[in-house]
């Protein structure tokens, strides 16, 4: 039988993050996921802070960290310890031949689907905002069926963006994908996937844009981790390409997924999919197994520790019921007000960080979990991603930064 | 300004059936809603189109009038109502003295009710509890309030009614004890207007005081809190009643692919106090588990609260005592000659209702036409042509059900699929809402923000409460210029807003799970709410 040094729970981008940072220390990993996580969802552009405490856009995330509460993950591991990770992860993205841009020390505004501008970190090359903020002439693309994606919603929300007043024009092109479903960003990439798709797509985005003009799409370039078909499409045209952000499925987030799951396989990381980890075996304080499955058939797996990286609500790491939430491996406490008109504000939108949206595990210094009291609970399992506590993703624009940051560190420790 | 004979406050239940009754007898007149159609009790209840069983005991005069609606609803209301036929269970607890008054209660008011074996009544209703003692079958059915106000403008449309959605009367005028105007202000834009006129009908519901008290008149009534929860799926096929004296969480209706249980009743101050908490939320689950076991582990939709209007003499008066007959008010006795209220009453006996007070109205003009609206259905049958047209169109399962939610549109959707076949892709998975229809609805005159096509396409009612079609939606509107001078921000927050508002009091399992999805994506992801720096870099 294998015998594991490292076993990771979760397969989101903290698990997988989490786990090959294991593997690089020489660690015999194993990790174990129910689902893709919230990467498939919500899209690779990686942001770290958008925004502090009060709502101001944060220009330098690098500075800003200081700032945060003291419960922050970002506050728990220090300035460094974040930067350490974004070095890792960028200069893993250049080892696995799709380099990302940006750096910690500077926020870019990325367009959304929405026609607004979103703060993030770091991005795939499709995403440089730069490009857009330069053009005079923008060519905005839709693609007919895609209903999620509206481009007149796109022009008219960035014309009021400030600095945003260009030269905008729209095309709709036509795929050649008619199997009679409605259309998501997915499936136009996968049709961009194929060599006739391709070539489809490169003679009719010719035909449709002036050399010169900036190229504004949803995020459909394909959905492994190449810039093959971005920089074909540059050539033939004489445009830059710039990919929003889209309604899910994410695109983005397909293609960092697959390259993370390759280094996985380039480390020897074992990687169990579709298991559910009901519980784990806990003795004196410390994890010796989990389970997989349900009561019908169970598996144990053994490791000398163990990397929660199980997700919030949403990946199902936590679970609420009314008046109570709780940790769905562990069991672990979760902190939240007892009365639940305080769990969140009157207005879900414009009001601020919610309540609920903070709800995780407290942990230590090296993010193993602790309870209320600061008292250790298991000393080898080490806490990575949105299971944790104390910060509000969608407000503050830090999803994705916690999950990498917070993965390094576990894998670092476990 | 505008001229008419008679301006109906409110845009309920009440006020569309008067507005369609007296535009039937051939008297001009204008309905005025401060928001949307049922923006009140009429959408924010029960959907029972009660027997009268329920009333059959404390309220004879009530059940009678209940049972008579019920079966002239059913044939002029075809599309709005689900025959779906109703049990009253008798549990170990309740008492079977009451079981046997109320038997006898109602053969006397005229409702048909039947003893259903138990071991049948469980084989048609396989999940309500085991532990019930007695069955009754009785003609109760759901009904969809909105789609009912919808249609009695329609049908009042065609004899030359007119409906004005988000306009609000803000002062009612008169000169030597006769009403001669009303002022209004449109409550999107803020413009202002006023329509003369010699009657004023005030059909506002639990505002009917508010509005009274324009005109200096004091009408005593106290608006009544009830709370409810929509089930995301439908566990029952029948309205599930206990058979008791009338209490909370006694009710559960079916309705299309959800099952509503309610209610609760407390008082309140406002008319428009909307917001259910949590409190009443785990009271409805914890009485309603004695008749369904499983409840508490059912998944939830979402919570909603409308209030009801009880009139009272007696302010002191325990409001689940007040008889829930209505009441006509001639304002003339108290010198104000062409102002007539309208109180209290149930959605069920909305058109008796408005016979009644048409028929004062027309007593003051001297109109002699008699009252048709028992005789006459609201919208024409679809015709079975283009039902087969339809067909070829729409999703299988979505048909039937676009059919009755479009009435009279249907046959515009249908052209704009057929002019454009990509036009049936679904806005609204989770209901099967076409962008055709979509696009429909949102051509009417009266459609403005995008909770107005929820609630005449239900784009957005369903499992995932507009988080996907909302962005959808938004781009179907810019796309077709009709945000009509609403911002897409604005467009986009009231709709998630309202949603939100029934969610949040069932923030916990998969409602919390589909929460951090909809932030995810408007927040995270497309950052709707987040600042944009004057220059960025
Ligand atoms: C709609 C949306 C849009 C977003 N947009 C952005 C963005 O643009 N930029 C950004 O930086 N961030 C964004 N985020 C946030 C970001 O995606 C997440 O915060 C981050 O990916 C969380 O990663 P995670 O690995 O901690 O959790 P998750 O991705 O939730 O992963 C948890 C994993 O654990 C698995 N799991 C859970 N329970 C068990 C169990 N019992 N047994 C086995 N496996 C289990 C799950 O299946 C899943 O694979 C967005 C999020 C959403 C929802
Ligand atoms: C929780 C609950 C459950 C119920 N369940 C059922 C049931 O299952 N079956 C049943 O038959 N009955 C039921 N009822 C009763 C039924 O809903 C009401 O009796 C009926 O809907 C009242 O209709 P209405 O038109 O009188 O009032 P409303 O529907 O409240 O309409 C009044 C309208 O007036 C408008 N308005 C107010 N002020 C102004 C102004 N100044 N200018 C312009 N417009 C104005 C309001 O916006 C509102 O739309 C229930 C009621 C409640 C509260």
């Amino acid at each position: 039988m294998r015998q594991n040094d490292v076993i990771v729970i979760g397969g989101g981008l903290a698990g997988l993050f989490a786990a090959i940072t294991a593997a690089k220390r020489g660690r015999q990993v194993m990790l174990v996921t129910k689902g893709v996580g919230a990467i498939a969802i919500g899209g690779g552009s990686i942001d770290v802070l958008g925004y502090d405490a009060t709502g101001k856009p944060v220009r330098d995330p690098s500075a800003a960290l200081g700032g945060l509460a003291a419960d922050h993950p970002f506050a728990i591991l220090g300035q460094q310890r974040v930067e350490t990770a974004v070095q890792t992860f960028l200069g893993l993205c250049e080892a696995e031949g799709y380099p990302y841009q940006g750096d910690l020390q500077h926020n870019q505004w990325i367009p959304t689907a929405l026609g607004r501008l979103k703060p993030t970190c770091l991005t795939p090359l499709t995403m440089n905002s730069a490009i857009l903020k330069a053009a005079t002439d923008v060519t905005v693309v839709e693609f007919e069926g895609l209903k999620d994606y509206s481009g007149r919603v796109m022009v008219d929300g960035l014309r009021q963006c400030p600095g945003y007043a260009k030269n905008y024009s729209l095309v709709s092109l036509k795929t050649d994908i008619n199997d009679g479903r409605d259309l998501t960003a997915l499936d136009v990439a996968r049709w961009l996937d194929s060599d006739s798709g391709q070539a489809a797509f490169i003679e009719r985005l010719t035909a449709a844009v002036r050399p010169g003009s900036v190229i504004l799409l949803p995020p459909v370039l394909g959905t492994k981790p190449d810039y093959r078909l971005f920089h074909a499409l540059e050539q033939a045209t004489g445009c830059k390409l710039v990919e929003t952000v889209g309604l899910p499925p994410a695109v983005t987030g397909y293609r960092l997924r697959r390259l993370l799951v390759n280094c996985l396989g380039k480390l020897n990381v074992k990687m169990i999919e579709q298991a559910n980890v009901v519980r784990g075996i806990v003795e004196n304080g410390r994890c010796t197994g989990i389970v997989t499955g349900n009561l019908d058939r169970e598996r144990t797996y053994r490791a000398e520790s163990f990397i929660l990286a199980s997700g919030g609500f949403f990946g199902g790491g936590l679970q609420a019921e009314a008046g109570r939430a709780r940790e769905v491996v562990f069991d672990l406490p979760i902190t939240v007000p007892a009365n639940s008109a305080d769990w969140s504000k009157e207005k879900l939108f414009f009001a601020g960080s919610q309540p609920f949206a903070k709800f995780g595990l407290q942990v230590d210094g090296k993010l193993r979990p602790v309870d209320a009291s600061g008292k250790l609970l298991l000393e080898n399992v080490y806490v990575a991603g949105k299971s944790l506590a104390g910060y509000d993703y969608c407000v503050e624009k830090s999803g994705n930064g916690v999950a990498l940051a917070t993965a390094y560190q576990a894998g670092a420790e476990a | 300004m505008k001229k008419t004979t008679a301006v109906i406050i409110g845009g309920g239940a009440t006020g569309v059936g008067i507005l369609r009754d007296l535009s039937m007898r051939g008297v001009a007149a204008v309905l005025l809603e401060q928001r949307d159609l049922a923006y009140g009790a009429s959408s924010r209840f029960h959907g029972l189109l009660h027997s009268g069983g329920r009333y059959a005991v404390k309220d004879a005069e009530a059940a009678r009038e209940c049972a008579e609606e019920n079966a002239v609803l059913r044939k002029i209301g075809r599309h709005c109502v689900e025959s779906t036929t109703g049990y009253f269970v008798r549990l170990p607890e309740d008492d079977p003295a009451y079981e046997a008054k109320w038997v006898v209660a109602c053969q006397a008011a005229g409702i048909p009710v039947e003893p259903v074996d138990l071991a049948r009544a469980h084989r048609l209703e396989p999940h309500f509890s085991e532990r019930a003692a007695a069955v009754y079958e009785v003609p109760d059915a759901a009904i969809d309030g909105f789609r009912l106000c919808r249609q009695n403008v329609l049908s009042a449309k065609r004899y030359g009614g007119k409906m004005m959605n988000y306009t609000e009367v803000t002062s009612i005028e008169q000169q030597n004890g006769q009403v001669t105007a009303v002022k209004t202000r449109n409550t999107l834009t803020g413009e202002l207007g006023s329509i003369e006129c010699d009657i004023v009908v005030n059909a506002a519901g639990s505002w009917v005081g508010q509005v009274a008290g324009l005109a200096g008149i004091k009408i005593n009534v106290i608006p009544d809190r009830g709370t409810l929860i929509a089930f995301n799926h439908r566990f029952t096929d029948r309205i599930m009643n206990r058979l008791r004296p009338p209490a909370n969480a006694d009710i559960f209706v079916p309705h299309g692919s959800v099952t509503l249980l309610g209610t609760t009743s407390s008082p309140t101050e406002r008319p428009d106090d909307f917001t259910p908490t949590t409190e009443e939320v785990l009271a409805l689950i914890d009485e309603g588990k004695e008749l369904f076991d499983e409840l508490p582990r059912y998944r939830l939709l979402r919570a909603y609260t409308g209030t009801r209007p009880l009139y009272c003499a007696d302010p002191t008066a325990a409001t689940r005592e007040i008889s829930r007959n209505f009441v006509i008010l001639d304002h003339a006795k108290e010198g104000l000659d062409g102002l007539i209220s309208i109180v209290g009453g149930k959605l069920t006996t909305y058109r008796l209702m408005a016979e009644k007070i048409s028929d004062a109205i027309c007593g003051k003009l001297s109109v002699q036409a008699p009252c048709r609206t028992a005789e006459e259905a609201l919208v024409d049958d679809i015709a079975p042509e283009l039902m087969q047209q339809a067909k070829k169109f729409f999703p299988t399962a979505g048909v039937e059900l676009a059919a009755s939610r479009l009435g009279p549109d249907l046959a515009e959707t249908v052209q704009r699929i057929q002019a454009n076949p990509a036009k049936k892709e679904l806005v609204c998975e989770c209901e099967l809402v076409t962008l055709a229809e979509v696009e429909t609805v949102a051509h009417d005159d009266t459609t403005f923000t995008m909770s107005d096509i929820r609630r005449r396409t239900r784009m957005g009612m369903g499992t995932c409460q507009g988080t996907y079609c909302g962005l959808r939606g938004l781009g179907m509107m810019v796309d077709n210029d009709l945000a009509r001078g609403m911002t897409t921000e604005n467009l986009l927050r009231e709709f998630l807003e309202t949603r939100w508002n029934g969610i949040r009091p069932i923030l916990w399992g998969q409602q919390m799970r589909e929460v951090e999805l909809t932030r995810g994506i408007y927040g995270a992801g497309l950052n709707m709410d987040g600042a944009v720096p004057d220059e960025t870099e």
